[in-house]
């Protein structure tokens, strides 16, 4: 296919996370090997099998967005919600608004399931229990329940809304979309904004994800399908993408936002390009063979017009999980070949961002390439066997090529992989 | 040149029947989908009727559903339209293409939470007179009454991947959420990544049921759903003056989209050419459009335009339809300022009169819909269309289905939230 003639270049970024609330933060004590994972402080754990999460502290929409009206608006959001609205505020603070035209913004965004806070329900639950265990009545339920819940209680969990926000919030206009590929959805939602710039959908977009399973529900709920570490007892060593020693992965919360856009169109505002994104590609992997993600990398590559030997680092996603991250390095391995590119992994001090993580570890990634040094992947001490990749670890690393690639996947096989390449 | 994209599968499961034609032939009847909810215990709910897929056995479409025992109705109804879609195409697993360049794309709904133990759990750990929640109660009660794998189904990306596992579509596999404009924005982005030669296929669609207790509670708070208790049949009336809410429906739409040489090259039927796909947000409230069309404008204008079309060579726009005051309403407007003057003589109708509201499923069928009024030159009516409302003025081809040649036909999806997507289907010879 012939390379689109339209370039696209990232020119804001912005991360709520575990370590901090701006990418500064957050990039410093990556590289200081601090952990943002804790014993759980939201809520009271006992009884839960896993006690702890990259949770982030004394979180307030309010400090980011000031607007009275878009104030009024933020009792209508749930946390991942809010942690999204507040993100984009940061980028879009810097922007000025008379040079962006409304029809050409869009909002892309990865978003997954947001559960209720339970006092919302609770006096709807209580109204409709009867003497039945396990069940409530339907008719009750319908009599007393629903008139005891507040009228605009889905909205507040609904997945296409961080976007819905954050276009109401900045007037965007254009193309507006919700990816839901669990822990791939930021990163796939930024590869179709790279697209709809591309082809001349939109000059600019509000691309990310948000996320926050630091709630009884979603933990429960992860503790009955998700492999999670039992190392409750020492929470910062407990994720450990690609070691020896890993049993699990840990929730985390956050959120990130990248403002991307057409090159020219950057220019013309005064805009600096922070790096530029020149490639992606998705695919679906059926065997855990590492066959699928490899397609993702190499359709990424290509699509970027790079190699394997131009990338200087990949970025993981790196979950800490005992099959999958060997699925993962041998996906990794089969286009770098074994050890053959220096591997970042993230989750080991932030836990797993979800939905936020592709565009949350993408930037990590922009601030390295920015910086020259890569962090070092907090808790991997030694590579397991099943894992033929060179992690980072011990030390950070020196950037000395333009290019890094972010990789993300779910366990159902959904692959994808971004290239991006130093502004010079 | 770009590359074109041609429809040569569709499929579905709808209220009003399980395969394409049925749900066809039921509109062109003016057949109702709508009745009292069977699934569940609605009776004393603030709407009792929703149009539900009737007598739907996946064991007709799949031998060994044991690895479908724990999936959602999102999942099981995407499976059985999506194996109508691929045989009709020609391309269930017969190894006759790549299947590196066969990607899916949904759109996906959120899938049933376990309602009983959630509610049941959280009324045994609560305590009204100082609304305290005992937490770790609850968090035990759950952890037993949860079932795992159920749990694990209700993610919203689980019916895409377990489509490419089971047919074998090893492309780029996406999933979004954009409420009830989800499936026809999976169908424009999926035609956009064949343009750009990210796949050569791609089945595109979406799957989606609300009509469990959640669903109905969270619209019935939001006072979006029709009340007409006493008359389900009734309530579904598009542009009607006494229209007072939508209907939730059910089911799912799936299409086959595909690089027009690689269909010619193994000698596919070609259905039609999806020639226009366009895309906006209002950037104005969560729970309303915009009250003069404005999103929903642009993103009709971008559609044409993107078909290389003049609005005058449009036959048809099936509707978005919600039967909503202010929908309606604003897309009339919209309509309007498109279509300018020949908007009064456009036939425009809504399938949501007689398919309910499939929300995220909706556009997709509604898209197949489109399809077959190229084919067999019928429109579906907008049933229930008893008052005129002077400000819905135009053709909706009132309660009678009529003979008419399309060769271009418009679908509009519209999000709760804003997101806007039209498409558009043309005649392929």
């Amino acid at each position: 296919m012939p390379a689109s003639s339209r370039r696209v270049v990232l020119t804001g970024l912005s991360t709520l996370s575990p370590l901090g609330m701006d990418p500064d933060t957050l990039y410093r004590r990556l590289m200081a090997g601090d952990s943002g994972v804790r014993a759980i402080k939201a809520f009271d754990t006992a009884n839960m099998p896993a006690k702890i999460a990259g949770e982030i502290d004394n979180f307030e929409a309010k400090t980011y967005i000031t607007d009275k009206g878009h104030r009024r608006a933020l009792k209508m959001m749930s946390r991942p919600i809010q942690l999204a609205v507040s993100a984009a505020q940061c980028v879009m603070n810097s922007v000025d608004r008379t040079k962006i035209d409304p029809t050409r913004l869009g909002v892309e965004f990865g978003a997954g399931l947001m559960a209720s806070e339970l006092p919302e329900l609770a006096d709807a639950a209580m109204a409709s229990a009867n003497c039945q265990p396990g069940a409530v009545s339907l008719e009750l339920w319908g009599q007393k329940g629903i008139p005891a819940i507040q009228p605009l209680w889905m909205l507040k969990y609904l997945p296409n809304l961080p976007a819905g926000h954050i276009s109401i919030m900045h007037d965007a206009q254009g193309p507006n979309n919700s990816i839901t590929e669990s822990d791939a959805a930021s990163l796939i939602a930024l590869g179709e904004a790279f697209r709809i710039i591309g082809r001349d959908g939109a000059d600019m977009f509000i691309t990310g994800g948000c996320e926050s399973k630091v709630h009884p529900v979603s933990l429960v709920r992860q503790c009955l399908f998700e492999q999670l570490s039992k190392r409750n007892d020492n929470p910062q060593d407990a994720c450990r993408p690609y070691d020896r020693d890993r049993d699990g992965t840990v929730v985390g919360e956050g959120a990130a936002v990248l403002l991307i856009e057409e090159l020219e169109h950057a220019k013309r505002r005064g805009a600096i390009p922070l790096a530029e994104m020149v490639g992606f590609g998705a695919a679906f992997e059926r065997t855990h063979s590492g066959e699928g993600l490899a397609r993702a990398i190499k359709a990424a590559l290509k699509d970027a017009d790079a190699i394997p030997a131009d990338i200087d680092f990949v970025i993981g996603h790196a979950m800490g999980l005992t099959a999958y991250d060997a699925f993962e390095a041998r996906g990794i391995a089969e286009v770098f070949g074994p050890q053959g590119v220096p591997v970042y992994a993230a989750k080991g001090a932030l836990g797993n961002t979800g939905a936020a993580s592709g565009a949350m570890e993408l930037a990590i990634g922009v601030l390295a390439l920015q910086n020259g040094a890569v962090p070092p992947s907090r808790n991997h001490v030694a590579t397991a066997e099943d894992c033929p990749v060179n992690v980072v670890h011990n030390q950070a690393k020196k950037v000395a090529k333009p290019y890094f690639l972010k990789l993300a996947y779910t366990q159902l096989g959904q692959c994808a992989a971004a290239v991006i390449k130093k502004w010079e | 040149m770009r590359r074109r994209v041609v429809i040569t599968g569709t499929g579905a499961i709808t209220p009003l029947g399980h395969d394409v034609k049925d749900t066809v032939e039921g509109q062109l009847a003016g057949r109702s989908g709508v009745g009292l909810i069977r699934q569940f215990n609605a009776t004393k709910f603030p709407t009792t009727f929703a149009a539900e897929v009737k007598d739907f056995d996946l064991t007709k479409y799949v031998p060994e559903h044991g690895p479908w025992d724990h999936a959602g109705p999102n999942t099981r109804f995407a499976f059985a339209a999506a194996l109508q879609a691929l045989e009709q195409a020609g391309l269930k697993g017969d190894g006759k293409c790549d299947r590196t360049r066969f990607g899916v794309y949904l759109g996906s709904g959120e899938g049933v939470q376990d309602f009983h133990a959630l509610l049941w759990v959280l009324s045994q750990n609560y305590d009204p007179s100082t609304r305290a929640i005992n937490i770790p109660g609850f968090t035990r009660g759950t952890l037993e009454m949860f079932h795992a794998e159920r749990e694990a189904e209700q993610e919203l990306h689980t019916t895409a991947a377990h489509l490419a596992r089971y047919f074998e579509l090893d492309g780029p596999n996406l999933s979004c959420l954009t409420a009830c404009a989800a499936s026809s924005q999976a169908i424009g982005e999926a035609t956009e990544l064949i343009r750009h030669g990210d796949a050569d296929i791609m089945l595109a669609g979406g799957a989606h049921s609300m009509i469990h207790p959640f669903g109905v509670t969270g619209f019935n708070l939001l006072t979006a759903l029709s009340q007409r208790n006493d008359a389900p049949e009734k309530a579904s009336r598009p542009f009607d003056a006494n229209r007072d809410g939508f209907v939730l429906g059910e089911g799912a739409g799936m299409l086959i989209l595909e690089e027009l040489e690689h269909a010619r090259h193994r000698g596919a039927n070609i259905l039609a050419e999806l020639t226009g796909y366009g895309t906006t947000a209002d950037a104005f409230r969560v729970t309303d459009s915009h009250e003069d069309g404005r999103g929903a404008i642009a993103c009709i204008t971008g559609a044409i335009k993107d078909s290389g079309l003049s609005p005058d060579q449009i036959d048809y726009i099936n509707a978005h339809g919600t039967s909503t005051k202010v929908n309606d309403r604003a897309e009339t407007l919209a309509a309007k300022a498109v279509f300018r003057e020949r908007a009064y003589k456009l036939p425009i109708s809504s399938s949501k009169s007689m398919l309910g509201h499939l929300i995220a499923a909706g556009g997709a069928v509604e898209l197949i819909t489109c399809i077959e009024s190229i084919h067999r030159g019928w429109i579906p009516p907008t049933i229930n269309y008893e008052t005129p409302d002077p400000e819905c003025d135009l053709d909706y081809v009132p309660n009678q289905a009529r003979q008419h040649r399309v060769n271009h036909a418009l679908s509009n999806s519209f999000g709760f939230g804003g997101q806007n997507i039209s498409l558009i289907v043309s005649r392929f010879e």
